[in-house]
């Protein structure tokens, strides 16, 4: 049975017919694309070494399915997305929502001509822990290191992990000066978030 | 507030330990992480296959205090290799440690499940690239098992 790793390889390789192959398996959200085809995979990558499958960076122009990506440590990245490829940004998103300026981080299969085959792509997601500096009905102000994170609520889209709790739109259960990770969408060359998960460890 | 001495001998000693994983962002970055150095061991990096690991010092511990929330760990340096396994898919990586971390302590009880899978309490944080290859970034926290490589 191919993967879907085999199918999205085969969609850059194959032009417009491998595209087709993969949009048959559809566009999976993040974690439906990495609990179908993530497991035992022999590891290629020598432990503490770069992956080659992995690129961060922000996206400097975008033409077609292409995303072309200046990494942080200046290293360009050429990301191709199919339809195969999940998209998030605060949530699973189509292509159209990917904009220059954008930070990601984008797993897939390196092609030998050094193009990233895509497989999940994140959007501007961010995942920092702090304190709870202040709170109102619609902003949670957090402390990470020492830097004010002003981060939003989101209707519809933000929800609270109280430990093992179900995921609950309520977030009134928060407490100003308590610790917690907020997982969510950065605005670029800001310093605020959009909310998706604050996880809170009681 | 007064603090236990670690218990004898740590868990992760003679088998395997269960715990929560998150993933964090070092070396050079975007956004908020963009105040990121390259981590305790000055090499860490968000593209490779890294982790923190809550014991690698004195000064680490003293941090971190996993004892606090009743688990103790053995000291691990720079290097390190563990492997890290989703007990929700069994999907697996092998890491190094390149960082101090996570403050297990603030932590302390939480508990993450999938299904009727659960661990407690933060014992390891990954990198992106290290995270990627056993679950979506987008579902932030984790229950896996640790192993040594």
């Amino acid at each position: 049975m191919r993967s879907r790793r085999d199918v999205l390889k085969s969609a850059v390789l194959g032009g417009g017919a491998g595209v087709v192959a993969a949009t048959a398996l559809g566009s999976l959200g993040p974690e439906a694309a990495f609990a179908a085809q993530k497991s035992f995979a022999t590891q290629q990558v020598e432990p503490g070494a770069p992956d080659p499958n992995f690129a961060e960076g922000r996206i400097r122009s975008i033409k077609d399915n292409t995303l072309l990506v200046l990494g942080s440590n200046m290293v360009f990245h050429t990301i191709r997305v199919v339809d195969g490829t999940s998209l998030w940004k605060l949530g699973p998103v189509p292509f159209d929502q990917a904009k220059p300026g954008d930070g990601l981080y984008a797993r897939g299969v390196l092609m030998p001509d050094g193009i990233l085959a895509a497989e999940a792509v994140w959007l501007n997601i961010v995942n920092i822990k702090g304190h709870i500096r202040n709170i109102t009905s619609q902003t949670i102000h957090l402390d990470h290191n020492g830097q004010d994170v002003l981060c939003h609520v989101v209707a519809g889209k933000s929800v609270a992990v109280h430990s093992e709790s179900p995921p609950t739109a309520d977030l009134s259960m928060l407490k100003v000066s308590q610790h917690v990770q907020i997982m969510g969408a950065w605005r670029p060359d800001t310093n605020e978030v959009d909310i998706a998960t604050v996880f809170s460890p009681h | 507030m007064a603090r236990s001495t670690p218990t004898d001998p740590p868990i992760d000693l003679l088998a395997p330990v269960q715990g929560e994983v998150s993933w964090f962002c070092c070396g050079t970055a975007w956004g908020p992480c963009s105040s990121t150095g390259k981590g305790a061991c000055g090499t860490c990096n968000s593209g490779s296959l890294q982790h923190a690991w809550p014991n690698t010092s004195d000064a680490c511990w003293a941090i971190t205090r996993p004892d606090s929330c009743g688990v103790s760990l053995t000291r691990r340096t720079c290097g390190f290799r563990h492997r890290i396994t989703a007990l929700c898919t069994g999907a697996s990586v092998v890491t190094a440690i390149a960082d101090c971390g996570p403050q297990t302590d603030l932590f302390c009880g939480e508990r993450s499940c999938c299904g009727a899978t659960c661990a407690s309490n933060r014992l390891i944080d990954l990198t992106p690239a290290a995270y990627t290859q056993i679950a979506s970034l987008s579902s932030g926290l984790r229950p896996v098992e640790i192993s040594t490589a």
